[in-house]
């Protein structure tokens, strides 16, 4: 049980650390002067000290909704797959209460964003509405995918099982389904190609117009959830992809799955470098290539148990 | 004459639950109905005539309270005839009201040998004697599923509902289709029991494409109360792929999960019977106040009326299938039993099954969006029009109606394994195995799949947890005490303006234009441009209408075809009586020619000079001279 807290506190702690990483390694990158890695600290708790300003036209969804936009994110962090052999887990949640729950979230966003009758709020809602219902069938799928070469179709027991016994005789299928999932870390956490968090142009924003008018606490506990957003992405990749390094001792496990999460955003912060944003209407094509590689996933599995 | 059953008392729940919070809203909405000896015993003739549906134990008595259902529904649609468009909705659900009759009534006289007054079980005998089953399958889909609403004979729907009172389009909408699943369950499960697995396909197909279909036009849709008309066509296909489900595990023989998949499509009824009332009795709050069903002409209403709001919202929450909400409940119980697909043996079934779960998927990816639209636009931002911004809160029975719906979708959530256990008990009395100890194995926390490695969900624990963690935030917000200030926001310099929001049709425009191949939609697009350029103008005017293409394809162009063949005939027969008696002539010989051929012995020689014969009658009698 300790381990199980520990774990949770952990990846919680490390979620702002997580995004000023790839951050910082973008601007490696592209020859800027790095910021800290532990920008988004500071960040937030400069935000925190900061007066909450609520824009006239709001109602009662404005004060309500930053908090059911966390809330659900922070319930999906207790049913993550363990970090380490022998820490307690919630093994039997399955993939649907995780996406519902991640759909709850992004349901409150959106009607922040409609809340304050600005247009920048209207039209990130409606982009994240768009992008969203397409994530769905692939997410779905995808998970289904796994959760029948893990045997289980809870997440925590399905990386459970895939680190006892990986399947090595379903390489394939199991290939296809980590490719479409890095698709949707990308897409549901607003990454380039899909959305770029760094700008606040209007042809290209998504997330950042949704709380466009926010600030303070409010802005720090949206900025909490997108964090945390990505760390549950991150770390279902890390469990459920590549699943390895849960024998260990706990102290060591734990390095080995930040090891992992970083890998994660190292990739994913190359991705950012080396590709443009598409186009909102082109974002289709890249999440219907998700949605075929799930199908795929599935096909070989059952038609040729690979 | 009459049975009481489990099914049927569990539909008498479902009715009564149905109508008792609206019996309080449409008495608050009396007042505003100019007929109301008229409606007031229509209405209550409707919602006897519902329930005798479902009590109703031969073909005679059905037929009646079917009859009646459809006419009184009918006369309530003309409750309040404002315009052309009343009247030719109230046509339409009437043809197609009848349209169902007439194969429900050749149904029933087929399996009941023309004595009408036999009971389901002897039914049961002659149907199991007759040659062609799925005759009388097609027969009985085509009946129930045209006041269902199902692809493709959804069409009447979005016409029909939105013209009614909006208690009446609850009623409608909220019940009235689930009397038709219950003609489902009831005859297919008591009269034409052993079913091919061809049937479960045609369900839950018919299911995939009925839900995708609804929630797309939905969505497309700025007419608050036809979007939500929409949204049944969506919900009842929902309810049809866990019925098609079940039919296709009973047939395999994989008894558990055929009962799990129909007790997931039974809650979805009553899921969809508690939140979709709810929905069109806020939907005919707004309208009410706001005088227009445009959705572009609402916003900001959150604030006038805070309680239609707050269940709106709830309501909305429910039939997006966001967890921890009731309607959440119902699709995870149909995504498990699809997902339970991997224990069939046949390869291609196996195969098409992830098709209908990327179909539910996607429709709740849709139905999220289209939630927010209607909630965001209606009732958030600033007000779109002046009827907008004097609305208020209606009256105390119209909001207690809404509050007691609400209550009825809470208790949905909060009480499912109650539910459950009667759920459970019509399909011990429809002849199957009891399911219920191995849904809640360990109290009422946790409902299982019965899938092998089947998934878990606890609604009370995400309930109490999500409760628990914001209520901690919230009060964490409050102990700190932040300083909050309340300021115009910022729009680039300008101010904020009612023209400035995002419109409804604008939040859609990305599905739209995604979707476009789908909607075919007409654009009307006027602007005034200032000295001829193309890109400067002071005044504009956008306007996009989408025609579902089903009443394109199947209803608008069989009406054109209809029309042009009779034109042609009348034409014909009244202008060209020549040509037409040479017609007849040339039918008469074709006949012959082809009996000749037919019935006797064939040769091609004679064949080809009755060909030429044919040709020659032809161009002299009927093509005539070049003019």
């Amino acid at each position: 049980m300790i381990l199980y807290i520990v774990s949770i506190l952990l990846l919680v702690l490390l979620a702002p650390l997580l995004l000023s990483y790839i951050k910082a390694t973008k601007m490696v990158l592209l020859f800027k002067r790095p910021i800290s890695i532990f920008q988004g600290y500071r960040n937030f708790s400069k935000l925190l000290h900061k007066e909450t300003i609520i824009s006239e036209e709001t109602s009662a969804i404005t004060t309500y909704a930053p908090f059911l936009v966390l809330s659900p994110l922070i319930i999906v962090m207790f049913f993550l797959p363990p970090v380490v052999d022998g820490s307690y887990y919630v093994s039997f949640v399955d993939a649907f209460t995780i996406t519902g729950l991640i759909s709850l979230s992004t349901f409150f966003l959106m009607l922040l964003g409609l809340d304050s009758a600005s247009a920048f709020g209207g039209m990130g809602s409606s982009r994240e509405a768009f992008i969203s219902a397409l994530v769905e069938p692939a997410m779905v799928l995808t998970i289904f995918s796994v959760s029948l070469m893990a045997g289980n179709l809870g997440v925590g027991q399905a990386g459970v099982n895939l680190a006892q016994h990986f399947p090595k005789e379903h390489m394939a299928s199991f290939l296809f389904a980590g490719i479409s999932f890095f698709i949707l870390l990308i897409a549901e956490n607003g990454r380039i190609p899909v959305d770029n968090p760094e700008t606040h142009l209007e042809l290209t924003m998504v997330h950042e117009a949704m709380i466009l008018d926010l600030t303070g606490v409010y802005l720090a506990i949206i900025e909490t959830a997108a964090s945390i957003k990505f760390i549950i992405f991150a770390s279902l990749f890390a469990s459920l992809f590549m699943p390895f390094g849960l024998e260990f001792a706990a102290p060591i496990a734990f390095l080995i799955f930040i090891a992992k999460l970083f890998f994660i955003a190292t990739l994913v912060a190359l991705l950012e470098v080396n590709t443009a944003k598409l186009r909102l209407f082109k974002i289709p094509n890249l999440l219907g290539l998700a949605i075929v590689f799930a199908f795929l996933s599935l096909i070989t599995f059952y038609v040729l148990g690979a | 004459m009459f049975i009481f059953d489990a099914l049927s008392l569990v539909f008498v729940a479902l009715i009564l639950l149905g109508a008792i919070p609206n019996l309080f809203y449409s008495t608050g909405y009396l007042p505003h109905i100019d007929r109301k000896a008229h409606y007031q015993l229509h209405y209550f003739a409707f919602i006897f005539s519902m329930l005798g549906v479902v009590v109703s134990a031969n073909a005679l008595v059905f037929l009646f309270f079917w009859e009646l259902m459809s006419l009184t529904s009918w006369q309530l649609i003309l409750t309040e005839v404002k315009d052309k468009a009343t009247i030719k909705a109230a046509r339409f659900y009437f043809i197609m009201t009848h349209f169902g009759f007439l194969f429900l009534l050749l149904f029933f006289l087929i399996v009941t040998d023309g004595n009408l007054e036999i009971g389901f079980a002897s039914m049961k005998l002659i149907a199991s004697d007759f040659a062609y089953p799925t005759l009388l399958f097609f027969f009985l889909i085509l009946g129930f599923l045209s006041k269902a609403g199902a692809v493709p004979l959804h069409v009447w729907l979005p016409y029909a509902h939105p013209q009614a009172p909006s208690p009446v389009s609850a009623l409608m909408s909220g019940v009235m289709l689930k009397v038709a699943i219950y003609g489902m369950f009831r005859f297919l499960f008591d009269v034409l029991y052993p079913w091919p697995l061809e049937w479960g396909i045609v369900i839950l197909t018919l299911g995939a494409l009925s839900s995708l279909i609804g929630v797309l036009y939905a969505l497309s849709e700025h007419d608050i109360k036809a979007l939500l008309a929409n949204h049944s066509i969506e919900n009842i296909g929902i309810i049809l792929i866990g019925f098609g489900m079940g039919m296709i595990f009973d047939t395999l023989g994989l008894r558990m999960l055929s009962t799990f998949a129909f007790i997931a499509a039974l809650f979805h009824t009553f899921n969809h019977m508690s939140f979709k009332s709810l929905l069109f009795m806020g939907a005919g709050a707004v309208l009410h106040q706001t005088h227009t069903k445009n959705m572009e002409k609402y916003g900001g209403l959150i604030k006038a009326m805070p309680v239609t709001a707050l269940t709106f919202l709830i309501a909305a929450i429910s039939i997006s299938a966001l967890p921890p909400s009731n309607g959440f409940l119902s699709e995870w119980m149909i995504f498990q039993s699809m997902l339970s697909s991997s224990h069939i043996d046949n390869i291609s079934l196996k195969l098409a099954i992830p098709f209908a779960i990327f179909a539910l998927a996607m429709t709740g990816g849709l139905a999220i969006a289209c939630f927010v639209k209607a909630y965001g636009i209606t009732f958030l931002g600033l007000h779109r029009s002046t009827n907008a911004k004097h609305a208020h809160e209606v009256n105390f029975l119209m909001k207690s109606g809404m509050v007691l719906m609400t209550l009825v979708v809470l208790s949905l959530m909060l009480f499912t394994p109650y539910y459950m256990k009667w759920f459970d008990k019509v399909f011990i009395g429809l002849g199957h195995a009891s399911v219920y100890a191995k849904i809640f194995p360990d109290g009422i926390w946790n409902m299982h799949s019965l899938g092998i490695n089947g998934g878990i969900v606890s609604p009370l624990i995400l309930l109490f947890s999500l409760l628990g963690v914001t209520l901690l935030m919230l009060l964490a917000y409050k102990v700190f005490g932040v300083k909050t200030r309340i300021h115009n926001a910022w729009a680039c310099g300008y101010k904020t303006s009612q023209k400035t929001q995002y419109s409804a049709t604008g939040f859609a425009g990305p599905i739209r234009r995604f979707f476009n191949w789908l909607y075919k939609p007409d654009e009307h697009f006027e602007k005034q441009t200032i000295a001829g350029h193309e890109t400067k103008f002071d005044a504009s005017h956008y306007e996009v209408h989408v025609k579902p293409l089903f009443e394109k394809v199947f209803y608008i162009s069989i009406a054109k075809a209809v029309n042009y063949v009779s034109y042609w005939v009348y034409r014909l027969a009244h202008f060209e009586q020549t040509r037409y008696a040479a017609m007849i002539f040339n039918i008469m010989l074709v006949v012959l020619f082809s009996y000749r051929i037919f019935a006797h012995d064939f040769s091609w020689a004679t064949f080809v000079l009755e060909f030429f014969v044919m040709m020659i009658s032809v161009k002299i009698l009927i093509i005539g001279d070049k003019k």
